[in-house]
């Protein structure tokens, strides 16, 4: 018997190993959701982004003096945007005090650095140098001067992954900010999408596209990106809005955390994608 | 060849921070060269298609780990391209095969099928993007990681290892 078994390993020893390999892999692909494996995970990150927040620091070194031009011409631009905005917004709150509204939109934010990125586009994950320490938590949003780039799925006492929009386990309620129209947006593999919009509904290219405040996630108006067509149109009852999010996801390197104070209330309704398995 | 198996390992870091730090710089459309691939391909012809198999493994491992993809997934899509790679590992063969062209044939076959894999365990919505899957996400970075992987055929050793 045992010369039998011998001789089959002589011969086969390699796809022995490998289905056997396949097999441990599968088993792990099925408990990857797990608590337990996402501290792993979390430990594991932490201490390689030590080191790659080192390089990634060394290489923006060389970058800041050209920036630091460009930041300073946008500093000027936005000086006369906010005199702008402020005149409106003293008119707002006098406006907000004589109907009695609440004045909600008030966020603390965390400047943060992308230390490294996802080894392929389709994982959509980057790891920023803020964590536990600095009170970030999964579930905060992320942004930078365009609009959101993702949202914080793991974090160590030092270090964050961030999902961003570009990873298929991500959904988002969003709003078409002219139309008001709400709907479910994802990344589908190769373009970002509102699916199920019904026909009915007033979406066009062209439309910016913000999150909605029905988002137990990101519940701020924050801006996602432009509508740039529309599939299935011929067939069926609902349209796929295809949107171009205005985050360049190759070239983003200074984001900022949200530091959202989750509501459990609203954690526990089911509109809460991100908690829902 | 001992020390070998232990460099196949010790080279998987500093080669995954050049991954993730420097390469993003010379990303094409979001699409980045597959060191860690490349290393994975060398190595399983060297050292066989047994210990190539388990190096993808580990691999897979370490880097589902570190880069919070899915857990499982890379190590699938790591395994598979290292046990083909290790069709390759035939000793009397080995030198010719990095000495030219044909490395960076079997890199980019590697390649491909780890990056359908991949795609497929960790982002694919099949429904909509078959076509898509097979050429952005697998035929596309395959295109490139072989063509990076042209340094291996031009820094590699005049003389091979053994001798």
């Amino acid at each position: 018997m045992f010369e039998i078994f011998s001789v089959i390993w002589k011969k086969f020893k390699e796809y022995i190993v490998l289905v056997l390999l396949l097999i441990i892999s599968l088993i792990i692909l099925s408990s990857s959701q797990k608590q337990s494996a996402k501290k792993a995970s979390s430990v594991f990150f932490g201490v390689f982004a030590n080191f790659s927040s080192v390089i990634s620091d060394a290489l923006d070194i060389a970058k800041y003096k050209s920036e630091n031009s460009s930041l300073r011409k946008t500093n000027a631009e936005l000086m006369l945007e906010i005199n702008k905005l402020r005149q409106y917004g003293i008119e707002n709150s006098e406006l907000k005090d004589l109907l009695g509204i609440k004045d909600t939109l008030r966020y603390p934010i965390l400047p943060a650095n992308v230390v490294s990125k996802s080894l392929s586009r389709s994982q959509g994950t980057f790891t920023l140098n803020v964590g536990r320490r600095d009170s970030v938590r999964p579930g905060m949003p992320v942004i930078n001067e365009f609009g959101l780039v993702g949202i914080v799925y793991s974090t160590s006492s030092n270090y964050s992954i961030v999902r961003t929009l570009e990873n298929l386990d991500l959904s988002l309620t969003v709003k078409d900010e002219r139309s008001r129209v709400d709907g479910v947006m994802k990344w589908n593999g190769a373009n970002l999408v509102i699916i199920n919009v019904p026909k009915t509904f007033d979406v066009e290219p062209g439309d910016r596209i913000i999150t909605s405040d029905l988002s137990s996630i990101v519940a701020m108006p924050v801006p996602v990106g432009v509508v740039v067509g529309l599939n299935n149109v011929e067939t069926g009852i609902f349209n796929e809005v295809k949107l171009k999010p205005f985050v360049d996801f190759v070239t983003t390197e200074n984001v900022f955390v949200i530091k959202v104070v989750e509501s459990k209330e609203e954690d526990n309704l089911e509109l809460n994608f991100f908690n829902r398995k | 060849m001992r020390s070998e198996y232990l460099w196949s390992i010790i080279l998987f870091f500093p080669v995954l921070l050049i991954q993730t730090t420097i390469l993003p710089i010379i990303a094409i459309h979001g699409i980045v060269p597959d060191l860690i691939l490349i290393l994975l391909v060398f190595y399983s012809m060297r050292l066989g298609q047994l210990y190539g198999t388990v190096l993808g493994f580990l691999y897979g491992f370490l880097l589902d780990m570190i880069t919070g993809s899915l857990l499982g997934s890379t190590m699938i899509s790591l395994t598979v391209a290292g046990f083909i790679a290790g069709y390759f590992s035939n000793e009397n063969k080995r030198d010719y095969y990095f000495k030219n062209y044909i490395f960076v044939l079997i890199v980019f076959m590697c390649s491909s099928i780890n990056s359908v894999l991949n795609s497929f365990f960790s982002s694919a919505d099949l429904n909509t993007n078959l076509i898509h899957l097979l050429l952005n996400q697998g035929i596309l970075p395959a295109l490139y990681t072989s063509l990076i992987s042209f340094l291996v055929v031009f820094f590699y050793p005049k003389r091979s290892f053994e001798s």
